[in-house]
């Protein structure tokens, strides 16, 4: 089948891609594009390994067909941190040992980057809603809603400075 | 692996078109929350797929939520988390923004659609019984023009609905209830567990100046093949006052009328107090009774 063109918005730079008209998202950013930090765990939407965000939301890459995304934003795991630095949430994660394996690490990542994004002053029972899409079979729930709490905080003493 | 060609629909027209040239071998994919699911699992409905059908750039035409005097008007391609945040929802009808926020997870909600939950077909969905329950009108769009029909009459027997080749669906339109109305939204059990664990209800109840009830609209889910209010035990609640003992009575109206209508089954003994109990709690909500 013939190859078909997405050109995207990809980690805040220009993207064109040649993929199967029936790629998804997830397929596009793994195997066209080489982003392996995006994981397939369910491939049914019900994992949240392959969160991405997607202009200004989190979805599962499993669910969007590829060509869907022309002309949007999409930010990946890839896209989180600057100039070689880890993200606060990242920080966190690693601060407060919230991952074993790691394989649903990124996608925790995205979703807890979507909320803060969205709301810097999200509570803990909004941490908790905002990553109930997302599976861990290794770490407690516990860690991850404490580190990504503490980001919140980092994030906004930065924005502060900054101002 | 199901392979299939890809168009954007650039126009309503366009959608329809296509629609109506490839007929079963066409799908519309909005939020891909079902359908991209189903290709995945390579369900038998999808063997044929020549064309999956994006929606999605026709947001501006087919993404809102508005109101006027008598009614709300809701375009498909609203997501789960639009109808959760809409204000115009929480004021009129706020058991659909209740149903729309338990739907998966926020991923899903994000992406998944109100025309998807009702396209696709599954007695279970969330959002579909507070459509029903609140009497929602479906405009189906197709290149002979557009009609309307009850949101119920859309469904036309297990997974299938009555739409025309070519056709696809533009709008929910739902009156709003009378002044005094109150609404609440209940639900048990989880996705892909045994399906007699899934049950939901929606209820409405409009009160009369001595707070007594002058209006009931009762909508459970997934008990009938196709969705449907039941007056029976609507009836009941006309003239009475909110108590436990009338909410029950209520519950076992519509146990009893599954029952008619779908006999006894193997699932009958479990089902019945779940459905009563799920009654029940959506009555209890809307009442604002403490359970
Ligand atoms: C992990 C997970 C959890 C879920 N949990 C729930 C839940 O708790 N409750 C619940 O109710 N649902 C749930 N769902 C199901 C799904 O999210 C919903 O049914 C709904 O959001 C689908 O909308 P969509 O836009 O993604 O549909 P799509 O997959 O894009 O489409 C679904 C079907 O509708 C058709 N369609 C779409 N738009 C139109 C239109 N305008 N006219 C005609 N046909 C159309 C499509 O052709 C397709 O057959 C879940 C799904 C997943 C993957
Ligand atoms: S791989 Fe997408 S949700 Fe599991
Ligand atoms: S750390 Fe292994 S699945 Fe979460």
């Amino acid at each position: 089948m013939e190859r078909i063109k997405v050109s995207f918005t990809l980690n805040g730079k220009p993207c064109e891609v040649m993929t199967k008209p029936y790629s998804r998202l997830l397929d596009m950013l793994r195997d066209d594009l080489r982003l392996t930090g995006t994981k397939e765990g369910c491939g049914v939407g019900e994992c949240g390994a392959c969160t991405v965000i997607l202009d200004g939301k989190a979805v599962t890459a499993c669910l969007v067909p590829a060509p869907s995304v022309e002309g949007r934003n999409v930010v990946t795991i890839e896209g989180v941190g600057k100039e070689g630095k880890l993200d606060p949430i990242q920080e966190a994660v690693l601060k407060e040992h919230a991952l074993q394996c790691g394989f649903c690490t990124p996608g925790f990542i995205m979703s807890a980057k979507a909320l803060l994004d969205e709301n810097p002053f999200a509570t803990k029972e909004e941490i908790r809603r905002a990553i109930s899409g997302n599976l861990c079979r290794c770490t407690g729930y516990e860690q991850l809603t404490t580190a990504i709490y503490e980001a919140a905080e980092e994030l906004r003493k930065l924005n502060k400075t900054k101002i | 692996m199901i392979t299939y060609e890809y168009r954007r629909a650039e126009s309503l027209e366009d959608a329809a078109s296509v629609l109506e040239k490839y007929g079963d071998t066409a799908r519309i994919v909005a939020g891909g929350t079902d359908i991209m699911v189903q290709i995945h699992e390579k369900d038998k409905r999808w063997e044929n797929l020549k064309c999956l059908l994006d929606m999605t750039y026709l947001e501006n035409e087919l993404r809102y939520i508005s109101e006027d005097s008598e009614n709300v008007y809701i375009g498909p391609l609203s997501t789960h988390t639009d109808l959760e945040n809409s204000e115009i929802i929480k004021k009129y009808l706020p058991f659909l923004g209740e149903a729309s926020s338990t739907v998966g997870s926020p991923q899903i909600r994000n992406r998944g659609t109100i025309g998807g939950s009702i396209g696709n077909a599954f007695p279970a969905s969330d959002p579909l019984p507070a459509l029903v329950a609140a009497d929602a009108v479906v405009v189906l769009y197709g290149l002979c023009g557009k009609r309307s029909i009850l949101l119920k009459d859309l469904y036309e027997g297990k997974g299938k609905l009555a739409l025309r080749r070519g056709e696809f669906i533009r709008e929910f339109i739902v009156p709003k209830f009378p002044e005094g109305t109150v609404t609440g939204f209940s639900k048990l059990g989880r996705r892909k567990a045994l399906a007699i664990s899934r049950l939901n209800c929606a209820a409405a109840l409009t009160f009369g100046e001595k707070g007594e009830i002058t209006r009931a609209r009762i909508c459970p889910g997934c008990i009938f093949i196709v969705p449907d209010r039941v007056e029976k035990a609507e009836k009941l609640l006309i003239g009475e006052k909110p108590s436990e003992k009338l909410f029950y009575e209520a519950g076992r109206a519509v146990s009893d009328v599954m029952i008619e209508r779908t006999g006894v089954r193997w699932s009958t003994e479990y089902k019945k107090p779940a459905v009563e109990e799920i009654v029940f709690r959506a009555l209890a909500a809307a009442a604002g009774m403490e359970v």
